[in-house]
Formats: C-alpha cells, structure tokens, sequence
C-alpha cells in the first residue's frame, strides 16, 4: 500500500489517486484538478483549512501545525 | 565498491535502525509508566539496555526523544484508525475505532494529553496531527450520517471538540474513574452511547 508522500495518507483505492492514476505518489487531496500536485504553500493552505473547519483551531496555529506536519513529509522535507 | 561493503553498510544500517525502534519502544514504555517529562534520557537508556550515549547518538536531545516518540505513536494510531474505520460506517464506527486505536497505548496517551501544554512545539503538532488523522474518516462519516437526517447538524469541530472534551477528561482523570485498570475499556461504551444521544436526531437513549 503507498502512503501520500504530499500528507501521509494511505492510498488503497484507485479513488485515492489523482485522476485514479495510480503511478502516482500522491493522493488526491493533494492534486489539482488537471491531477499535477500541489504546491508547498497550496497544500500548507489546505492542511491548515481542514485543521480549522474539523478541530475549530485558529487560522495562524492551525497553519503552523500543518507546515510542523509537512516538515516530516517526503515530498516536503527539504523544503521546510 | 564490494559486494562484502556494500552489504556490511547495509547490516549497519539495519543494527541502525532497529536500535532507533528499540530506543523509542523503551520511551514508550518509561513515559507511559514515569510521565514524559517526569523521565530522562538515563531512564530510557536502562530500560533499553543500552549506554546513555546511545541514545544521545540516535537522538540529539530529550527534546528530540519525546517529539520522536509522540511522532511515532501518532504513525501508529492513525494506521490503526486507517484499519479499524475501514470494518465499520457511520459516526458511531469512527468513535469506536478511535477508542479501540488509543486504547490499545492508553497509559502513554493519557500521559499525552494531560502534559501535551508543557511538551515541545513538536510534540504539541504531532497532537494536532494524531486528531487530524480521526477527523479524516470522521468527516465523511459525519456528512453522510447528517445526510440521512441521522445526526443533528452542527459546526464538525464543535462534535469533535466535545467528543474530545469527554474521552480527554477521563483519561486525564483515569485514576478517579477506572483506578489501576483502563477507563476505556471500563467506561468507553457508555461514553460513545451517551455522546451518540447527545448528537442523535432520535433524542437521548438512556
């Protein structure tokens, strides 16, 4: 089973995929409608807004918890 | 390169990696039993049967420990979430999963959520982290539940905020409720049934 490299999530189904491309190491959470994957500051955006709209954090805490979270992620560890 | 370098780095490699595994699995362990702050690097040590340097050459600081550790039992309950919200539907099987998930490491947990204030910033995330991973197969679960006229309607953080809120005080109180056994196996099933009552169109089932 493949793991997002993007946000860590498992990806079992072709429906977790972009486009249910399934060659591709991230899921579709991560992807842009055109199934290209999302940038640092998109998905950073992203994290922090489900943070918000499920866990009902402040805007600033909630994106600083998504950068903490992305920062141990393959496909953003050397960015963060 | 030989193949004998080549496969003596890879033997080294794994020695590496498997005394990091036996490293974080003693922290578990003296953090779940002495408290994460409580402990030290020197406690982590002997319980692992390895030198204090050992652990300073896997992890820099204690600092680094306790986020590791907290980082790792979070990889761990949201795979077993993953698991277990796949058996089930509804709401219902998303709170009961997760209870089954942090049961199974409830000392450690307990001693998470009671010092998580006081932790690193690394840790503290790794919290926000952990409650993502429940909120990703809860929102769904949510939706269609409200869909179906099943739950009432309700901003999804304040459900989760109040789910939270109830298993969190027992656990920081675990002592009071369950004394030397587990207040989740004690006390989880009412717990779900009262919270499901609460957030039930059908009104409060006693």
């Amino acid at each position: 089973m493949k793991t997002c490299i993007s946000c860590g999530m498992p990806m079992e189904k072709k429906a977790d995929f972009p486009l249910g491309d399934e060659s591709k190491d991230y899921c579709v959470h991560c992807a842009r409608s055109d199934g290209s994957m999302q940038s640092y500051e998109e998905r950073a955006a992203g994290m922090a807004a489900f943070i918000v709209r499920t866990q009902g954090l402040d805007e600033g805490a909630a994106l600083a918890a998504a950068r903490s979270q992305m920062a141990r992620l393959p496909a953003w560890r050397d960015l963060s | 390169m030989s193949i004998q370098s080549i496969s003596l780095r890879r033997d080294r490699g794994k020695q590496k990696l498997e005394t990091r595994r036996r490293i974080l699995e003693a922290a578990l362990l003296v953090f779940a039993r002495d408290g994460i702050l409580a402990s030290t690097t020197a406690d982590v040590a002997k319980e692992a049967g390895l030198s204090h340097g050992s652990v300073f050459a896997h992890f820099g600081s204690q600092a680094e420990l306790v986020a590791a550790v907290v980082e790792d039992f979070g990889a761990g309950v949201a795979r077993r979430l993953h698991e277990l919200a796949a058996t089930g539907a509804g709401a219902r099987a998303v709170f009961e999963a997760h209870l089954r998930a942090i049961g199974e490491s409830e000392a450690f947990y307990a001693r998470l959520v009671v010092e998580a204030p006081l932790l690193p910033a690394r840790a503290r995330d790794s919290l926000v982290t952990i409650q993502s991973s429940i909120c990703f197969h809860l929102s769904p679960a949510v939706e269609a539940d409200t869909e179906a006229g099943e739950i009432k309607i309700m901003p999804l953080y304040l459900l989760f905020n109040t789910w939270i809120g109830l298993v969190h005080y027992y656990l920081a109180n675990r002592e009071l409720f369950a004394p030397g056994a587990s207040v989740i196996e004690r006390r989880g099933k009412e717990l779900l049934d009262h919270f499901m009552s609460l957030i039930s169109t059908g009104g409060y089932i006693s």
